[in-house]
Formats: C-alpha cells, sequence, structure tokens
C-alpha cells in the first residue's frame, strides 16, 4: 500500500508541475512571504533603534535630573518603550494596536499613550501583510486552488473507477493526494522556518526573547498541524463532491467563513456580551476606592489618623515632628500602597473582561480552527495580549519599586514639615536600575491557550477520521 | 421589455429552488441586521459617555457659580468660592471637555472612532500632559474590526455578487444549453446583460434595503450624507458587477472564473491594502518615542526660588503683549503666576516636536492615499468613512480644534491670573466653549474624488468587457 500512495504521491506531482497557473500562484505565496518577511525585518530594525535610542535617553534625564526633593523626582519620573521582540518580523501580532511607551510618575499609573495603528489611515483596518498572514489565510487558499478538483476530476474523467478496478483502494488514493500537497507545503515551510530561526541565531542583539528556538520550533508545529489539516479537509471534500465546482464553492465559503466572517463576529459578539467601561468611568472609580475605601471605615482621612496612631505609639512619642522619620514619607508611601491595593483590584476586573471578551472568540476556534492558529501563532511570536500584559505588569512594578525608593528616602533622610530643604541626588537616582523586559518562558503561557491548543488538535484529529478507511471503495 | 420579464422570471425561479443561493441571500441579510445592531450598540455607548462627562461638566460649573451666592461658612464652602473665583486655583482645576460627537450615520461606518478618543478632559495645565491618551479598548477586538454594516457591503456583497454570477456564461456551456442559446435572435451578450442586471437589482435592492434599515435606526436625517451613502454603494457594487462582466467576458471554465474572482476579492480586500500598509511603515517610519518626553509632568527647578520664579514670569510676558501691566505685578501671586508660566512655555517649547509628530502622520496618509484610486475596496471604506466622519482626517482636525481650545482655556485664567483679577459670576457666562473646525469643502471634495474615481474605473472594465464579450471564444 505503501508503494502505491508514493506512486500517487509523485502523479500528483507531476501533475501539478505541468500547470502553470500554480506555479503562478505558488510564486506569489513565496513572493508575498518574502516581502512580508523582509518589511517586518526592516521595521523591527528601525523600531529597535527608535526605542532604544530613546531609552537610553530618559534613562540618561533620570539620571542627570540634578538635586532634588525625591517626591519631585518621582514626579518627573522616567518611561518605559515596549521593545519590538524579533519574532514581530514573522507575526505583528497586536504591537500594532497596543500603546507603545508609558509614562511613570507617582500617584498616577498612566495608560499606555501612542497606538502605532493611531498613525495609520482608515487602510489599517484592512490589516497589514505578515508572514503569519500569508500562511494562515493566503496559503489555505492555494491549498484550496490546488486540491478542489483533485477527486472530482478523477471521477469526471473516470480515472478513479480504473483505479479501484485495478486493486488501487480509495484510502490510498486519498492518502498519496493528501502526500503530494503536504509535500508542497512542506516545501514552503521548512526552508521559510529554516530562514526564520537563521534570522533569529543571527539577530543575538535581541535580547527580549531568550527561548527564540523553542518558539519558533513551536511555531512550526502549530501551522503544520493547521496547514495539514486544511489539506486533508480539502482533499476530504474534493472526494465527497459531486463536482469540481461544488467542492470549489464549499471550500472558497468554508474560507471565508471561518477565516473572515467568524472571526470578526465572534470578537464582536464577545464585546456586545462584556462591554468595557469608557476610561472616564474606569478612572472615576478608581478615583473613588482611593477617597472612599474599597471597605468601609477606609476613606482616606482614617487611613492616614490610622496611620499616624499607629506611628506614634509605635516610636512611644506624642507629635510626628518627635519621630526618627519623616512622617510626610510614610504616609506618602501609604497612599501609594492602598492606590496600587485599588488599582489591582480594578485592572484585575478589567482584565478579567478582556479575557471573557477573548475566550468568545477562542472558543470558536472549534469551527474556525484559523481563530486558534491565529492566537497561538501571536502567542508564540510573544505579540499577544498576555505578553503586553506580562509587559504592562513589569513596567508596573518597576513603578511601584521607584515611587517607594523615593519615599523611603524621604522619609528616612528628611525631617517632617520640611519639603525643599531636603534635596537627594544622583547617588538616589542610582539606586534604581534601567528598566529590562524579557518575555516570560513560552511554557508559561500555555495555559492561556489550552483552548486554542485543544482546538486546533481536535481538527488534526478529526481530519485523521475522515481519512477513508481502506475497505471502503463504494465512493466511487 | 417582454424578453427581459421572461429572462428574470427564469432567473427567480432558479433562485427560489436553489436552497443554497437562498440560504446564502439569508445569511447576508441577519449578518447585515446583526452589523446595524453591532454598529447602533457601539455608537450608543459613545452617547452615553458623551452624556455622562456632559453632565459632569455642567454639574461642576453650576456649583462653582452657585458658590459666589453661599455665605462661604464652612471650610468646604470657602474652598469652592477660591476654585470658582480665584484663578490661581481654577486655571488648573476647572475641567472642560473637548468632544467629538457621533455623526448620525457613523453606526453604519465606525472606522477609527473606536481607536482614536472622541472625547478629552482639559485643564489650564500642560495640553501635551493631557493629549496623549487613549480610551479602554481590547487590544484584540482592535485587530479584529468592526462588524458594521460597512463591512457587509465592502467585504461580502462582493462575495455575493461572485456567487451569484461567476457561472452565468460558463455553466450554460458546461450544461450544454450554450447552442440552444446561439440559436435565439438576441445575442448572447444582451442575455447575458440582462440576467447581469436581474442579479443587479437583487444585490443592490438588498444592499440600499440595509442601508435603509441603518438610515431609520439613526436618529438625525442628514438627507447629503444618506444619498452620499447610497451613491457609494451603488458605485462600489456596480464596479463588482463590471468586474464579473469582465471575467466572465474572458469565457473561461465555471471553476476558473470562480477562482480567478475570489483572487480578485483577495487581492482588493486583503493582499493590496496589507501590502500598502506594511510599505507605509517601512517607507514612513513613525517615531513617537521622542514625543513620549513632552507629556512628562514638569515643574520649576527650584520651586522654592522666588527670582527664578519671576524670571520664569517675565520670559513668559516677553510674547504676551496683550499683558503688558502684569510685568508690575509680579510680587503677588508669584509661585502661581510662575508655575503657568512655565506650563505656558514648556508647550511652546513642545510645539514643534509635535507638529512635526503630526505632520509625518499627515505624510504617511496622504502618501498611502495616492494608491486609494487604484483599489475600490479601500476608496469606497474611506469615503463611507468621510461621509459619516468617522475617517481619520476627522480626528486629526479635532487635535488642531483641542489645540485652540486650550489656549483659550489658558488665556481665560491666565490672563485674570496675571492681572491680578477675580474670576466673577458674570465671567461664567463667557467660558471658552470647545468648537470643532471642519474644512467641509475639502472632505466633500475627497468624497466626490473617491466616488469619481470607481465610478471611472467601474465604467472602464464594463466598456473593455463590453468590446471583449463577442472578440473571445469559449
Amino acid at each position: 500500500m505503501k508503494r502505491q500512495v508514493f506512486l500517487i504521491a509523485g502523479k500528483e506531482l507531476k501533475g501539478m508541475a505541468r500547470q502553470n497557473a500554480l506555479k503562478i500562484l505558488f510564486a506569489i505565496i513565496i513572493i508575498l512571504l518574502g516581502f512580508a518577511l523582509y518589511a517586518g525585518h526592516i521595521a523591527y530594525k528601525q523600531q529597535k533603534v527608535m526605542v532604544e535610542t530613546a531609552q537610553k535617553e530618559r534613562r540618561a534625564e533620570w539620571l542627570d535630573q540634578g538635586n532634588k526633593h525625591p517626591h519631585i523626582a518621582a514626579h518627573y519620573g522616567t518611561y518605559v518603550f515596549k521593545p519590538k521582540t524579533l519574532l514581530s518580523l514573522f507575526d505583528f501580532g497586536l504591537d500594532t494596536y497596543t500603546g507603545t511607551s508609558v509614562y511613570l510618575e507617582a500617584h498616577y499609573p498612566h495608560e499606555f499613550m501612542f497606538r502605532p495603528v493611531q498613525g495609520y489611515g482608515n487602510m489599517i483596518r484592512f490589516g497589514e501583510l505578515s508572514a503569519a498572514l500569508v500562511l494562515q489565510l493566503l496559503l489555505p487558499l492555494l491549498i484550496i486552488f490546488i486540491t478542489f478538483q483533485t477527486f472530482t476530476k478523477e471521477k469526471e474523467t473516470g480515472t478513479l473507477k480504473l483505479l479501484v478496478s485495478q486493486g488501487v483502494s480509495i484510502r490510498s488514493i486519498y492518502l498519496g493526494k493528501v502526500l503530494a500537497y503536504s509535500l508542497i507545503v512542506f516545501s514552503i515551510m521548512v526552508p521559510f522556518f529554516t530562514g526564520l530561526y537563521i534570522v533569529g541565531v543571527i539577530e543575538k542583539t535581541s535580547a527580549v526573547i531568550n527561548d527564540m528556538g523553542l518558539r519558533i520550533l513551536l511555531l512550526f508545529c502549530v501551522y503544520v498541524g493547521y496547514l495539514w489539516a486544511f489539506t486533508n479537509f480539502s482533499v476530504w471534500i474534493s472526494l465527497k463532491s459531486s463536482s469540481a465546482r461544488n467542492a470549489l464553492l464549499t471550500l472558497l465559503i468554508f474560507w471565508i467563513a471561518t477565516g473572515i466572517i467568524i472571526p470578526k463576529t465572534s470578537a464582536n459578539l464577545g464585546e456586545t456580551l462584556q462591554p468595557l467601561p469608557s476610561m472616564k468611568t474606569y478612572k472615576e472609580g478608581i478615583q473613588h476606592d482611593i477617597e472612599n475605601g474599597m471597605n468601609t471605615n477606609e476613606t482616606k482621612e482614617k487611613r492616614m489618623a490610622r496611620l499616624k496612631e499607629d506611628y506614634l505609639q509605635q516610636y512611644g512619642v506624642d507629635s510626628l515632628n518627635q519621630l526618627p522619620l519623616n512622617f510626610g514619607g510614610i504616609q506618602m508611601q501609604e497612599g501609594e500602597e492602598y492606590a496600587n491595593k485599588v488599582h489591582d483590584f480594578h485592572d484585575a476586573a478589567l482584565y478579567k473582561k478582556f479575557e471573557r471578551q477573548n475566550k468568545a472568540g477562542s472558543l470558536m476556534g472549534f469551527v474556525a480552527p484559523y481563530i486558534a492558529v491565529r492566537n497561538l501563532s501571536m502567542a508564540f511570536a510573544a505579540t499577544d495580549w498576555y505578553s503586553f500584559n506580562d509587559f504592562q505588569e513589569k513596567t508596573n512594578t518597576y513603578r511601584r519599586h521607584l515611587i517607594r525608593t523615593m519615599n523611603n528616602d524621604m522619609a528616612k533622610n528628611s525631617r517632617y514639615g520640611e519639603f525643599y530643604e531636603y534635596k537627594a541626588g544622583r547617588n538616589l537616582w542610582e539606586t534604581i536600575s534601567d528598566f529590562k523586559y524579557l518575555t516570560p518562558k513560552v511554557t508559561m503561557i500555555f495555559k492561556y491557550y489550552w483552548m486554542e491548543l485543544a482546538s486546533l488538535s481536535f481538527w488534526v484529529l478529526i481530519m485523521f477520521i475522515l481519512i477513508p478507511s481502506s475497505s471502503k471503495n463504494k465512493l466511487i | 421589455m417582454k424578453l427581459i420579464l421572461l429572462l428574470w422570471q427564469r432567473e427567480g425561479i432558479s433562485i427560489i429552488r436553489n436552497t443554497f443561493q437562498m440560504v446564502m441571500l439569508a445569511t447576508i441579510f441577519l449578518l447585515g441586521m446583526y452589523a446595524i445592531y453591532y454598529g447602533h450598540s457601539k455608537i450608543m455607548e459613545q452617547h452615553k459617555t458623551i452624556k455622562n462627562v456632559e453632565h459632569i461638566e455642567k454639574n461642576k460649573f453650576e456649583h462653582y457659580k452657585n458658590s459666589f451666592n453661599s455665605d462661604h461658612t464652612s471650610v468646604k464652602e470657602k474652598q469652592l468660592f477660591d476654585i470658582a473665583s480665584n484663578p490661581a486655583y481654577a486655571w488648573y482645576r476647572h475641567e472642560y471637555h473637548a468632544i467629538l460627537p457621533p455623526h448620525g450615520l457613523s453606526h453604519m461606518s465606525l472606522g477609527q472612532r473606536d481607536i482614536e478618543p472622541y472625547y478629552y478632559k482639559l485643564t489650564g495645565t500642560s495640553l501635551y500632559y493631557q493629549l496623549f491618551q487613549s480610551e479602554l479598548a481590547n487590544p484584540l477586538k482592535l485587530y479584529v474590526g468592526n462588524f458594521d454594516i460597512s463591512f457587509v457591503l465592502i467585504y461580502l456583497f462582493p462575495l455575493l455578487i461572485i456567487a451569484f454570477t461567476y457561472g452565468l456564461y460558463a455553466e450554460e456551456k458546461e450544461n450544454g444549453m450554450l447552442p440552444l442559446l446561439r440559436l435565439q435572435t438576441i445575442g448572447l451578450r444582451k442575455i447575458l446583460l440582462i440576467r447581469i442586471a436581474f442579479y443587479y437589482a437583487l444585490i443592490v435592492g438588498l444592499g440600499i434595503l440595509l442601508s435603509s434599515i441603518g438610515f431609520f435606526v439613526s436618529s438625525e436625517g442628514d438627507i447629503l450624507a444618506v444619498s452620499l451613502w447610497i451613491l457609494a454603494v451603488l458605485c462600489y457594487l456596480s464596479f463588482w458587477f463590471a468586474l464579473m462582466f469582465f471575467l466572465i467576458s474572458l469565457k473561461k471554465n465555471s471553476s476558473l472564473t470562480a477562482i480567478s474572482a475570489a483572487s480578485l476579492w483577495l487581492l482588493f480586500l486583503i493582499v493590496l491594502p496589507a501590502v500598502l500598509n506594511v510599505y507605509a511603515n517601512i517607507v514612513y517610519p513613525i517615531d513617537n518615542t521622542s514625543l513620549a518626553d513632552v507629556t512628562r509632568r514638569r515643574s520649576l527647578e527650584n520651586e522654592e526660588d522666588l527670582e527664578e520664579a519671576k524670571a520664569v514670569i517675565l520670559e513668559y510676558l516677553q510674547s504676551r503683549n496683550d499683558l503688558k501691566e502684569a510685568d508690575s505685578l509680579l510680587h503677588i501671586n508669584t509661585m502661581a503666576k510662575a508655575y503657568a508660566a512655565f506650563t505656558a512655555l514648556n508647550d511652546d517649547h513642545h510645539r514643534k516636536e509635535v507638529s512635526d509628530y503630526f505632520t509625518q502622520i499627515r505624510l504617511r496618509q496622504k502618501k498611502i492615499s495616492l494608491f486609494r484610486w487604484a483599489n475600490p475596496a479601500v476608496n469606497t471604506q474611506g469615503v463611507l468613512n468621510e461621509i459619516v466622519e468617522s475617517d481619520s482626517e476627522i480626528f486629526q482636525s479635532f487635535y488642531q480644534s483641542i489645540e485652540s481650545f486650550h489656549k483659550d482655556i489658558t488665556h481665560f485664567y491666565v490672563d485674570k491670573l496675571f492681572l491680578n483679577k477675580e474670576i466673577t459670576s458674570k465671567d461664567y457666562e463667557t467660558l471658552p466653549k470647545f468648537n470643532l473646525k471642519i474644512d467641509s469643502q475639502d472632505r466633500h471634495r475627497k468624497i466626490k474624488n473617491g466616488l469619481i474615481e470607481v465610478i471611472v474605473t467601474t465604467f472602464l472594465l464594463f466598456g473593455l468587457s463590453w468590446l471583449l464579450f463577442n472578440k473571445t471564444t469559449f
């Protein structure tokens, strides 16, 4: 049977090699893939230079800000810029839609600013060409074009009956065809991912991702699974269709429904079911809880009165002036800690909403494998929402450390009631190390994408089940 | 006429008998209804938010006004009166809102309304500290885009056109009907065009029906916008019919015609715009990293140094000839004046950087728009966004208007602060107001040009197909 499978695969490949239209389509896919990778690489380089330069400048500004009160320095603050990950040259993911820089200052945890999408015109809503887009949407279309008449043509010309009458099983023919088309897909995928790996190795300066090899391997596996399932499905549709026209229409409808309509409707539905508050309402909620407390008896005034009492008692003194440290700094830090608690609470609720919105899409991965592969691809390229969120959390931790250091210095080194009299200098600024970011290990993000992994596995499994059994030749 | 009716009747019967086509029509109609609902709910949310911010602003100013009539016995009343009447507090405490309200038909094409902020809270403090805010949004949702009626018309209607027309000629041949048709006295081209006209009426009718439901949902009736929308839909769908006529005229088999049509759909709606976006990104990169610094909260180098404060005020007054008398009033409220002056100077210092950033964006958008004519899908989407004022240009006008609004706010308070004048209850009648400055003529010109480009492409295609049909053989 193996021999038959290889013979049929060979025959299919020869047949395709004779079709000029397919050669042109194949060439278009290769050119688009190459262009996407080239453009992604240039964009990555440009962004990398911009971010590194800006980060260096802001660091120098922080260190050279001169002598001043630590609280003024905390307001002067600093900036963190989101570095591009090397794999963003393969899949831009959400990079265009998330902010690129954030201002870190006392009291106000600012939102990320400058979403790159704001710099484009109306056309950005049509999407950007990335290598991932080519593999997720365009290559499947090429698969449709080369496979839709693979069985229908054999039926129409009568060669299928001839083959079966000679003892070749439908299973062998089916597997031979799938093997041939898979080889074509592989002939694009293997050199492409090898090239990506080489770029990943050459670009050693990309310190943002430290498990590049594993990520590229996972990307390769995901795309192999997806494209193999798509190839199998297309061949199966051709086997089941009465005419080439029917097969083509069914496959095109499937492609449009699962690649365009379902991803959009499910994301929109998710948003309808879990609407987000406006920024104004959101910020007001936070401000309200900071002022009035998250629980009864936790108003700002009461919290501060309690803090004062605790300190006086702890040090056994009657007035704040007698404390061995500046109560102003303690008060400041206490305010920050409480505000952090409030922010964490509201942020968690907001992120839960984001997750629920996205889950509606993830669930649809069982119907539309494109959604599963799109989300997994972003995740492995570290351009997904969880990677952005991780970056956001790390900048938050950095900001909190910076403010805490300033407040503690104020408490330790200045006197209560004094402000302009005390000035800190470069020695203090240097204790805040420069912000360095590393993406989390890819193994850490699997837990967020179990539904996508399950849906992609489901599709691969279904395709194995759909392979005709050796005893069934009645299809003809 | 009799022939037209006969052929149309035949097409009608064939559609009713074809479950697949009926399901397709019903699906598109239902998706269109959902799109209208979705767009409407998004815009309703924005209206709610706008109402809320307007209410907050109105309430706060009412409180300030009322504080002039209270006896200021309690600390709270005294504080409120100070904020209401003393420009040293009021200039950074009085909160205004600049709002870009949705057009009556924006629910039909949400455009950039979910990406760009449509309202800003502004005080007299640094403009750039307040300008670069974002609205809360799920990045994945932004990436996927909006399922509004313009999406249904731009993306899905062409598929409907392809599905109904790709086999109009080839299937007759494949079914063996062509020799019979050739025996008729009427030309094949005429028969084909009558059949295409049936589907044109059906699909364009469905497009206009869905659009009309969208208009009906709107609370405002803008006749010009409604007419332009219908015209844009007509032009765009006509383009796709002309394109299908062209493909049919090549007289290839039905599978090849379908493949070619699907490939062209892919080219216009995914590949070309996606390639252009990437091209724009690498050829006209936008560096916003240098701009981050302008959003920093800054204050005087030595806040306790009175001499430095005075020097800052004098530097500011050099650029304000209208505040000449303020020179002699430096010793009163010096620190408040210095802070206000420092903020204004700081904004002036960064004005060029910000302006360069917006120039970069405008240049990139201008360069991309040069390719708009080559892609009727992108062109029509742009036109629809422009009609309902959800395009990126209107947001740029919004930013520019905010700049002049902020200037009005600053002058209103800072002038009083520097001239040692109190804010009176009468001043509340002349508070700064936000005005959106739009170049309507330029906008109409863009819409007109966009539509002409699509019409010209459509006629060219139609003419070419007309000639080609009788020259090609199956």
